[in-house]
């Protein structure tokens, strides 16, 4: 369990400092808020995650070097792009726990997975991608 | 490390959609239980699998967005992606549980038939999850991602409808 706690720790940190830069390039207003709120809930995650690994006496991932962005953000279309991503991200994360976990902890995880996939299909809105839905949210495609 | 692995934007290669052509073939399953002839070694009742609701749920849903989409075609561009995703739902729960899915349109009796508009589909899809949530809680280890995804799809559905 501790390692797949420890990815979906990877994957929130990456969350939260991809909505630094994703932020930034979005309209003031809905969308800036809709990302705080987002990088916000990535954090309480995060937090949880450092918790639960040192009670169950894991050191935490160490924190990588650097992050490589998969494509440069320099506007509000890359910017909702890698919004969408970091979301189905954190989503596959997520969904890896739910076999090693039960009862509470895996409702915990079984939320954070849906969250992140509402907050993919809400990206995809303002992006108009469609279909704004993935048939397995969480489920990578190879 | 999220960030560099090819994260897939797309989910394009789940089942292809049973293809649920015409019925008739319901009447395959019925069983020869009621003749008669075996009343000395009855069969024992075997338990519904626990995933049964969520699998009846899934074809009533898709017979909803069916529905839905014969009465107004400009809804089908919307709408048939989810409508395909939970037949798409229904085939990987009908695998796990070991049935074969019913043949037809028409989904099995037992799921309520949702109200047939978005609003109606919408609050489906919010019912429908709590349901796939609670298997997801019960489940097996095996059983939990699957059933994570369906409730985290079912979610996504109803957001997609706002």
């Amino acid at each position: 369990m501790k390692e797949e706690l420890s990815s979906a720790l990877a994957a929130e940190d990456a969350a939260i400092w991809a909505y630094g830069l994703i932020g930034v390039h979005l309209t003031e207003g809905t969308e800036q808020d809709q990302a705080r709120a987002a990088e916000d809930t990535h954090r309480a995650r995060r937090d949880d995650l450092v918790e639960q690994l040192a009670t169950l006496k894991a050191s935490t991932a160490p924190t990588p070097a650097g992050y490589e962005l998969p494509f440069p953000v320099q506007d509000r279309a890359t910017a909702l792009k890698l919004a969408i991503q970091i979301e189905d991200g954190v989503a596959q994360a997520w969904r890896v726990v739910l076999p090693v976990t039960e009862s509470t902890q895996r409702v915990d995880a079984l939320s954070a997975l849906t969250d992140s996939a509402i907050r993919a299909t809400k990206w995809r809105k303002l992006a108009q991608v469609t279909p704004l839905t993935l048939v397995f949210p969480g489920r990578p495609a190879a | 490390m999220v960030l560099t692995d090819a994260v897939r934007m797309s989910d394009s290669r789940h089942t292809r959609r049973r293809v649920l052509g015409a019925g008739g073939a319901l009447t395959g399953l019925v069983t020869l239980s009621g003749c008669g002839l075996f009343d000395d070694d009855p069969e024992p009742v075997k338990e519904p699998d626990a995933l049964q609701p969520v699998l009846a749920e899934a074809l009533a849903l898709a017979s909803a967005y069916d529905r839905v989409i014969l009465t107004d075609q400009s809804l089908s561009a919307r709408l048939t992606p989810l409508s395909q995703a939970h037949r798409a739902h229904a085939a990987e729960l009908a695998k796990v549980i070991g049935t074969t899915l019913p043949s037809g349109a028409a989904a099995p009796s037992g799921a309520a038939a949702p109200a047939g508009d978005v609003a109606g589909l919408r609050a489906a899809e919010l019912a429908a999850q709590k349901t796939a949530a609670a298997a997801c809680k019960a489940a097996p280890a095996a059983r939990a991602a699957l059933t994570g995804s369906i409730a985290a799809a079912r979610a996504t559905h109803a957001e997609a409808l706002r």
